[in-house]
């Protein structure tokens, strides 16, 4: 019967032969039913009393194999299941595994069948052979439904303490799987007790298998695995020393994946708890060391280390050394690991930009790898690494992605991202209008409504800059779909995109170049031959309206459509429809005062005392009616209905507002880039104070700030308390190391236009991350082809604005306002290669050149820490604080603060201490790390209070040029007096609260009285408990007052 | 956590599938091993292991992490908690199993034996979560369960009769309060 050495029927061999060679689905559906039939026979119950013999014990295995085949190919064969049952309830281990089997893989979770097996698996739990406990528990794992839990959870939690290390890991897996299924019946706290104790468990498999159940629960509640780190770390420890047997060793790293689940669970108690974190830092960077021996089980090990250290409280020497491991990954040709490079670099670069920079060529060339897999991921990381110099590049990019996939999920995500992209960094908003347009044409109905909206508004109101540049826009909006209007039916747009082009051109025909309002009146008449959405078509007769009104004649066409509509189900569309017939007939003058011209934007006129109703109210006031109370806001624009372009207060414009100005500096520093972002060397324009710079310097002239050591100290940038630690200065720290290197770099740098650049581009590995690299294409561009020219383009186009050195070359430049400031190349000739690839293993030489100098100047500082404190702390407002010894290492030597245990080693990453805080903690109000102290802080700098009287405020308030308003409905504060005593808790100096008005304002300084910020607001009572506030904040400085005013946003929320 | 695994051939035909995050009806299943396998047989060796967001039946962020053995793609679907490149080794760890238990697995060894792949894949993995990965372990337990089944089946089975045990799982139904 058994053929040969494989041991199954002739007859199972010719099904599996039969259906191996079916040439179509029906074929093998013929087989198959031929199969179930012939099964359905065999499985026939055996008759009371029978013993069979062995052979048919083995067939009647094999019949249940086959029922298996059958159902996997996805053929009912549920006649067969109830013999699967019975074979679980065989006293037979051969059977019984084969119909738990069966069972666990065909019954569906409500399967009455599942009920008849819950004694069977409690007998088998019970049993005293181990097999069959551990068959009991496998098959509870895929059988249970929630309501059975109570029914087994006694037994599995016994199991937990069983004798056999088999059955413990699975008892506690099983038991977790309960858990999930029944939280009520096995709890959180019941799990854990069980968890920690396994965590103990003389078999290392069995911690091993808990060490999963522990990373589930972390990840609800770390809080309660924060006392098992010393135990998780040292287990960690004892792995990477080979404790365990040779067994667990996996091409000779020991026991990968058990490392791999202690880091990771490592990461999720270190996440935003510096103290927690600081615990980690040296056995992760052991790990990763011990880890890097070049096979994948280490690199997985490696590679989960760099997902912690993105994660937990940074530091700069372990993100150095995760840069280091991810530009690895990703210069290497497995794609695997290039894959892996991307998502880590895509990791760290959110926070920590400048290590985006040094991998330029390699991104790109993922961008254009045929994997899609890795275009998705790169993308992914374009995302997240733009900032307002490549946005264009990078917007174009996920266009172009976005054309092109057909993955709705992946579309939806692109186009958010394309949205939020261009809100937040559009370099002007003609692009603006023309990506979001594009958008539309692509995404359609995937884009949100309110964005429409925006660009409506957006187009309807202008920058308020100018006459003529708002002009100019609508000019821009209306040529672009003009040029819509003639090239594409209707049918072919979406409806977000008609509807915005018709309320355009309703607005706006007559700015056409190309083409005549009746030309376009006419096109849009033809609009109605396509099939149309109810609100398109009213966005479209409204257009119409507008067009006849101003063209003063009512083509034929458009009187058809307006006819049509008259008749139309849409009571709404009817009637105005009716309205406009009837106006046409009647009173063809008015037209045009009805349907003003560009006046979307302007408020209707209403008479808003109502002076006709004055003698009715007197009479009623004479009657003794209570006088009516004129509410705050009167928002009384909102008449036009679809086209609401009017309801200014109701979008939000800053992010496109003024794009030209600050609005995108302070963005970039929001994302953490102004210091990495400041290039080496950029000359400055006198009076266009750069980025971070900006916030750092007082009103010095900013060269001479530079250079010296002791205006610098103005600064003052660490005075910060050591309790606020986590919270330790970003942008801030960038002058740190400019502080420092000047001394050493004044003789060699002197060339270095913008005093501020040279240092602190040195500080930042400006050379060693190939931004010189770049920096240099221009002078070896003869030597290259084409396409490497191309590519560099496009890398710089992606890559400005990230580094120094990698501003863009002219022809990706933005427009006008919004470009950097040209940079000359400061940076000393290095000989990278273009391509920027950075060597693998060690520091490379053009790296090397530069740190040493650097290094060179910690060298001089460090010897005499105190004395570099004098200096710095001398003009802190807190001086003791900047002699305390900061808990965390990442403000190391930069600082000087430092107590310094760290070998030598450790000062030469310094210079990315600072910039690796920085990028995280720029974000901090952003990502809600939790705000420490009530005092706001800036660049690690507490505010303190000015004081000031009302009419010094009032002159003040006038010169402050950056304005952050923002409004926040709160229930916490509700009074005026509330309002002021958080704002005087935030640091700031409560200057006057004006009763009457339910007013307040405040002073403040920030960075040593360098900076003022002035903030003002207005509690408007909604009733029931809570208040409107709408709180502006003012100051010289954009950042600034944006910051302070989220800061003072999520205070009083 | 594991969503599925899923072993199906150059021509599409499964060969083992196993959903840890149940897919409902049989309809859906087949059409999740469908999807991956167009997914995966579409992409060259030389691409990168990983594909992402492509089983709407397992949810978002679902990632399919495969290995292409010869006649073979082995795919496991995984959620965010797995390590990317640990599962490709385990993926390894499992076949290198496979290989023991089958002396030279190939494609017909999973077809024939089926319900053994499982076993040392149920060792492997349980309920979703990698149970052990120390192949000597995997090995050992598989030829403890396959002696000590062989041996059982000289046992004499009393409880044999289907009628019977309808019965008794019939009353039992009782027995359980909850």
């Amino acid at each position: 019967m058994a053929t040969g050495g494989i041991n199954l029927s002739k007859e199972f061999f010719e099904l599996l032969k039969a259906i191996g060679e079916s040439k179509s689905k029906q074929e093998e559906d013929r087989i198959i039913a031929k199969e179930v039939q012939c099964l359905k026979q065999k499985l026939e119950p055996t008759p009371p009393g029978v013993n069979p013999p062995l052979q048919s014990k083995k067939r009647a295995k094999e019949f249940l194999v086959r029922l298996l085949y059958v159902e996997m190919l996805g053929h009912d064969a549920s006649f067969g299941y109830i013999k699967a049952v019975e074979m679980a309830a065989s006293a037979s281990l051969y059977h019984k595994r084969t119909g738990y089997l069966v069972c666990s893989a065909c019954l569906s979770p409500e399967h009455e069948f599942r009920f008849m097996l819950v004694n069977q698996m409690q007998r088998d739990l019970q049993s005293a052979n181990v097999l069959e406990i551990c068959g009991g528990l496998l098959a509870s794992t895929a059988l249970i439904t929630s309501d059975m839990v109570p029914a087994m959870s006694g037994e599995v939690t016994k199991l937990i303490t069983h004798d056999s290390e088999t059955v413990r890991k699975k008892a506690i897996i099983t038991l977790h799987r309960f858990y999930e299924l029944a939280p009520d019946v096995v709890t959180f706290d019941e799990l854990y007790e069980k968890v920690r104790k396994v965590l103990c468990d003389r078999d290392p498999a069995v911690m091993g298998s808990v060490l999963n159940v522990i990373e589930e629960m972390a990840k609800e509640d770390p809080t309660k695995f924060k006392d098992l780190i010393p135990s998780l770390v040292s287990i960690l420890k004892q792995i990477g020393e080979h404790r365990l047997p040779n067994d667990f060793d996996y091409h000779r790293v020991p026991a990968p994946w058990m490392q791999i689940r202690l880091i990771r669970i490592l990461s999720l108690l270190g996440q935003g708890d510096a103290a927690s974190s600081s615990g980690m830092y040296e056995i992760l960077f052991d790990t990763m060391k011990k880890a890097d021996v070049g096979i994948n089980a280490g690199y997985a090990i490696v590679y989960e280390c760099i997902k912690c250290i993105t994660k937990i409280y940074p530091n700069a020497k372990l993100l150095d050394a995760a840069a280091d491991a991810i530009s690895r990954f990703i210069e290497s040709r497995s794609h695997n690991l290039k894959y892996l490079g991307v998502t880590g670099l895509a990791m760290i670069v959110e926070t920590h930009p400048q290590y985006a920079a040094q991998h330029q060529m390699s991104v790109m060339d993922c961008l254009e790898d045929p994997d899609e897999t890795l275009q998705r991921k790169t993308l992914d990381l374009l995302y997240r690494m733009t900032n307002p110099v490549n946005v264009e590049f990078i917007t174009d990019k996920l266009l172009d992605f976005l054309r092109g996939t057909t993955d709705l999920f992946l579309k939806q995500q692109l186009t958010t991202r394309v949205c939020s992209v261009a809100e937040r960094y559009a370099p002007s908003n003609a692009w603006y209008i023309k990506t979001i347009t594009q958008l539309f044409e692509v995404s359609g109905d995937m884009v949100k409504p309110e964005v429409a909206q925006n660009l409506m508004s957006l187009i309807a109101e202008g920058t308020g800059e100018s006459d003529e540049a708002d002009m100019l826009l609508r000019q821009t909006a209306i040529d672009l779909y003009v040029q819509l209007l003639q090239e594409k039916p209707p049918a072919k747009l979406p409806k977000i995109l008609l509807e915005t082009m018709a309320w355009c051109l309703g607005e706006y025909a007559y700015l056409s170049a190309a083409l005549s309002l009746e030309d376009i009146l006419a096109k849009l008449c033809h609009w109605n031959k396509a099939a149309l959405q109810p609100s398109t078509r009213k966005f479209l007769t409204s257009a119409i309206f507008k067009l006849v009104a101003q063209a003063g004649t009512c083509p034929k066409q458009a009187a058809e459509v307006v006819d049509e509509y008259t008749r139309s189900k849409d009571v709404d569309l009817q009637q105005r429809c009716l309205e406009f017939q009837a106006l046409l007939t009647t009173a063809p003058q008015y037209l045009g005062e009805i349907l003003p011209v560009d006046a979307s934007a302007e408020d209707v006129e209403v008479d808003v005392n109502l002076s006709f109703l004055d003698g009715f109210c007197q009479q009623a006031l004479a009657n003794g009616a209570r006088a009516y109370e004129k509410p705050e806001d009167d928002d009384d624009d909102e008449e036009d209905y679809g086209a609401a372009g009017a309801a200014s207060s109701a979008f939000k414009m800053t992010p496109y507002a003024k794009p030209e100005t600050n609005i995108n500096r302070s963005a970039m520093l929001a994302r953490g880039m102004g210091t990495g972002g400041q290039p080496a060397g950029i000359s400055l324009p006198p009076g266009s104070i750069s980025g971070n710079q900006a916030v750092v310097s007082t009103s010095v002239d900013v060269v001479g700030d530079g250079l010296s050591l002791n205006t610098r100290g103005v600064a003052n940038v660490w005075g910060k308390k050591p309790g606020a630690l986590p919270a330790a200065p970003p942008p801030a720290a960038a002058p740190a190391p400019a502080a420092v290197a000047p001394s050493t770099f004044d003789s060699s740098a002197t060339a270095n236009v913008g005093g501020f650049g040279g240092p602190s581009s040195n500080a930042f590995g400006t050379a060693s991350y190939g931004g010189a690299a770049y920096g240099q294409a221009p002078a070896s561009v003869l030597t290259k082809t084409p396409e490497q020219l191309e590519k560099e383009r496009m890398a710089a186009a992606l890559f400005g604005g990230i580094v120094p050195g990698a501003a863009p070359p002219p022809a990706f430049a933005p427009p006008a306002p919004m470009a950097p400031p040209r940079q000359t190349v400061a940076a000393p000739p290095v000989a990278a290669p273009p391509v920027a690839a950075p060597p693998v293993t060690l520091a490379p030489a053009p790296a090397e050149e530069v740190d040493l100098l650097d290094l060179g100047a910690f060298d001089v500082a460090a010897p005499a820490p105190a004395l570099a404190n004098d200096v710095f702390g001398s003009s802190t407002l807190e001086p003791a604080t900047a002699t305390a010894p900061p808990i965390v290492e990442t403000v190391s030597e930069n600082e000087d603060v430092l107590p310094a245990p760290a070998p030598v080693q450790q000062a030469t990453i310094d210079p990315f201490a600072a910039e690796g805080l920085l990028g995280d903690l720029s974000e901090t109000p952003l990502q809600g790390f939790g705000i420490l102290s009530s005092k706001y802080e800036y660049n690690g700098s507490v505010m303190a209070p000015m004081k000031i009287v009302t009419a010094q405020f009032g002159q003040q308030w006038g010169s402050c040029t950056a304005t952050s308003p923002v409004s926040v409905t709160s229930r916490k504060v509700t009074f005026l007096n509330d309002f002021m005593k958080q704002c005087e808790e935030a640091g700031l100096h409560p200057v006057e609260a004006i009763g009457a008005t339910n007013e307040g304002i405040c002073a403040g300084i920030v960075e040593g009285g360098s900076k003022v910020v002035l903030v003002h607001g207005k509690l408007s009572p909604m009733g029931s408990g809570a208040a409107k506030i709408d709180i502006t904040v003012k100051s010289t400085d954009s950042t600034l007052s944006g910051s302070l005013a989220l800061y003072l946003q999520n205070m009083m929320k | 956590m594991i969503k599925g695994i899923i072993i199906v051939n150059n021509h599409g035909k499964p060969r083992l599938v196993k959903f840890y995050h149940p897919v409902e009806s049989e309809q859906l299943q087949q059409s999740v091993i469908r999807r991956v396998f167009t997914q995966v047989s579409s992409r060259p060796d030389s691409f990168c292991n990983y594909l992402e967001g492509i089983v709407p039946e397992w949810g978002e962020n679902v990632k399919l992490i495969y290995r292409h053995y010869a006649t073979l793609y082995f795919v496991f679907a995984v959620d965010a908690q797995e390590s990317d490149l640990g599962i490709l080794d385990l993926i390894q760890v499992f076949v290198e199993a496979l290989d023991k238990c089958f002396e030279n697995v190939c494609e017909l060894d999973l077809i024939f034996h089926s319900d053994r792949v499982h076993y040392v894949l149920d060792e492997i993995v349980m309920g979703g979560m990698v149970l052990e990965t120390n192949i000597s372990a995997i090995l050992q337990s598989i030829k403890d369960q396959g002696k000590m089944a062989t041996e059982s089946l000289s046992k004499t089975d009393d409880s044999q009769s289907a009628s019977k045990i309808r019965e008794q799982l019939g009353d039992s139904k009782w027995m359980y309060s909850w």
